[in-house]
């Protein structure tokens, strides 16, 4: 028994020598700035940027709507931003789940040369930056572009759709950047699913919808969580697809982050906003821990 | 921003990189053949806001070792300073923020209104408020905040109302700037208002006037030079930078300050409060005051020269072109941005109202 004792005593060290350096660079570099941007939220913007250390809660405020002086009324417009930002970011991960679904399988039955080789063009665009693929999508959008030359060269269309600048153009760039990101940890999933079961399944009558929704799909769910959450929490904050693709008119919370630090001055209500991201963000992995736990929790032993 | 190789926000850091590893490059070939250095001198410029062969020139002349590095707007500058950025001596702030920098006691009067030279600028370019007599800062350059445009998509342009008439025809063919100062600023023209108003009522008019074009604006952005030369936009609110790709093509591109008047930028170049190299600064000041330097800048920035001296040195096409050295009634309706302080916040929500409905 004593042995027992010093062995998780000495298994708790280990542990706790092995989790100190990530925990000492998360307290360095999350908690720390995270801390101030929860206390430069409530205090009130500096005229010139930074902060006066005044107590000042109504940057919350301002966010649901409340007018700041009296010229102003209830305009809830931060809140439809948003929604914006939300509608924006889960569309970004329908599209690169509908992208990413059957390209998992699709992969993940090809020989193993095969596999290496399309994992290597999945990352392929890590390899140049962020900002040069994104302006190569509005070379190849505008009116003069590669897509609209190439429509109007197959007779497919007379005058040049209107692509970049909208709303389509975001979701479009949005989709590209994540579909790495949503395909991994699907491919991931896919790659160790039994095929055995759904023999299994196919042999004892089971139809094949019977089987996907019964079989495929709640074996392939994790993989599909795991990709929507780490897609949609950078697709929610995002800010340059907006302003380039979406030609600033598209706005999304992050522009206005942007924009409360830079042109408006306003670090505080910039950290009101950033904290509303955050928080959303939360709420997110609060609902998929909870769905986990019950998922673990209720199956039998 | 102020320059027509400017671009986008994100875009600008690009450049501004890029331009920064461009200064670098250029202090290693100055230090290799600096023996005879006597000095140094840190710049601290907007990117692309100065003609290079100027710095090499002073730098050979008075054997001084001049690095430069960038920056892409006046809060970007102000923040740096403010956080202790050392080890810079001049800086370019545009004038409603050299008042600022001037009241937060980060400059130091350089004087150069007793330094030879002084006769030639321009006495309407001391716009400051803060500094009326040119004690502290000298006036740099000055450009119009106009239009630049296809000439085969709308042959002949002048004024605002031909711009949002076009827009109207052709929606999503014009740009403006992503610059609530900026396009809320046209909009107050628009409607007969001070761009710096501090009237909720005017500004909620220029509001209104702006909201009704944004259906018919294609973007809010700055780097709309490649899209308007390819004809991707037919007309963008831009810089006075954007003459230099006028010259270049003027059978196909235009340039031009609208009828109706527009906004008008300057800055000065100012001595930083920290300059560790305070001498080698002053002679820098002087030797821009020179009518040749000026000259010489004005060719590579196309933009307007505050030294009178120097007009008759530019090339005859920047001298006669209204948009750089434009006619006195033109220049009667431009208006420069002043700091507006706490009432900033009324065009602030008033932008994020046009960009939200």
């Amino acid at each position: 028994m004593a042995g027992d004792r010093f062995m998780a005593a000495r298994k708790r060290n280990a542990l706790l020598l092995l989790l100190a350096p990530i925990s000492i660079i998360l307290g360095i570099f999350f908690l720390i700035p995270l801390g101030i941007v929860v206390v430069y939220s409530f205090l009130e913007p500096g005229l010139y940027g930074g902060v006066e250390w005044t107590w000042y809660p109504y940057n919350y405020g301002r966010i649901l709507g409340w007018p700041l002086n009296d010229y102003e009324e209830f305009d809830p417009i931060y809140l439809k931003i948003f929604a914006t930002s939300l509608k924006y970011a889960l569309m970004t991960v329908v599209f690169s789940l509908l992208i990413c679904y059957p390209a998992a399988f699709w992969v993940s039955r090809r020989s193993e040369r095969w596999k290496g080789f399309v994992l290597f063009l999945i990352t392929l665009p890590f390899f140049a930056s962020l900002l040069i693929r994104i302006y190569a999508w509005l070379l190849l959008l505008r009116p003069t572009g590669f897509v609209n030359t190439a429509l109007e060269a197959a007779g497919i269309i007379s005058q040049p759709l209107d692509l970049l600048f909208s709303g389509t153009a975001v979701v479009l760039g949005m989709v590209y950047i994540f579909t790495p990101f949503m395909f991994l940890p699907i491919y991931a999933n896919v790659e160790k699913l039994d095929f055995s079961l759904v023999r299994a399944s196919q042999d004892l009558g089971a139809s094949p919808i019977q089987t996907f929704l019964r079989v495929i799909l709640p074996l392939t769910a994790p993989g599909m969580v795991a990709g929507s959450i780490i897609v949609f929490i950078p697709a929610l904050g995002n800010f340059i697809v907006p302003s380039l693709l979406g030609g600033a008119k598209v706005q999304m919370t992050g522009n206005l982050i942007e924009r409360s630090f830079l042109q408006s001055r306003d670090w505080p209500f910039g950290s009101a906003l950033a904290l509303l991201i955050m928080a959303s963000v939360v709420v997110v992995l609060m609902i998929q821990t909870v769905k986990a736990g019950r998922a673990k929790g209720g199956r039998p032993a | 921003m102020k320059t027509n190789t400017n671009t986008g926000e994100t875009c600008m850091t690009l450049t501004s990189k890029a331009i920064r590893t461009l200064g670098s490059a250029a202090m290693l070939a100055l230090m290799s053949q600096g023996a005879a250095a006597e000095g140094k001198l840190n710049l601290y410029n907007w990117g692309d806001y100065i003609n290079p062969e100027l710095i090499d020139a002073f730098s050979k002349e008075f054997g001084v070792e001049v690095t430069l590095d960038t920056y892409s707007t006046n809060e970007e500058m102000l923040a740096r300073i403010q956080a202790g950025a050392a080890g810079y001596d001049l800086v370019w702030p545009s004038v409603h923020m050299h008042d600022i920098m001037q009241q937060l006691g980060l400059l130091q009067p350089a004087n150069p209104n007793q330094m030879p030279g002084w006769e030639n600028i321009d006495p309407a370019a001391l716009r400051s408020q803060a500094d009326p007599n040119g004690d502290y800062c000298m006036p740099y350059a000055w450009g119009a905040v106009g239009i630049f445009y296809n000439k085969k998509l709308i042959p002949e342009l002048k004024s605002w109302d031909e711009f949002f008439a076009y827009a109207n025809a052709n929606p999503g063919k014009v740009t403006m700037l992503d610059d609530l100062r900026e396009t809320l600023g046209v909009g107050l023209i628009m409607t007969g208002s001070s761009v710096n108003s501090r009237n909720p009522d005017e500004i909620a008019k220029a509001e209104a006037f702006i909201a009704e074009q944004v259906p018919n604006i294609g973007a809010f952005r700055y780097d709309v030079i490649p899209l308007v030369t390819s004809g991707d936009i037919a007309a963008g609110h831009y810089y006075v930078g954007a003459v230099l790709n006028v010259l270049q093509d003027p059978e196909n591109l235009g340039y031009v300050i609208p009828a109706e008047g527009a906004t008008m930028y300057q800055e000065d170049i100012c001595m930083l409060a920290s300059a560790p190299n305070v001498e080698n600064a002053k002679l820098f000041m002087q030797f821009m005051m020179r009518p040749e330097s000026a000259a010489k800048n004005a060719e590579r920035l196309t933009n307007g020269t505050v030294n009178t001296a120097a007009l008759d040195l530019l090339p005859e096409n920047l001298r006669s072109n209204p948009s750089i050295n434009p006619p006195a009634e033109v220049r009667a309706k431009l208006q420069i941005f002043e700091d507006l302080g706490k009432d900033l916040r009324l065009y602030t929500k008033a932008w994020d109202r046009i960009k939200t409905n």
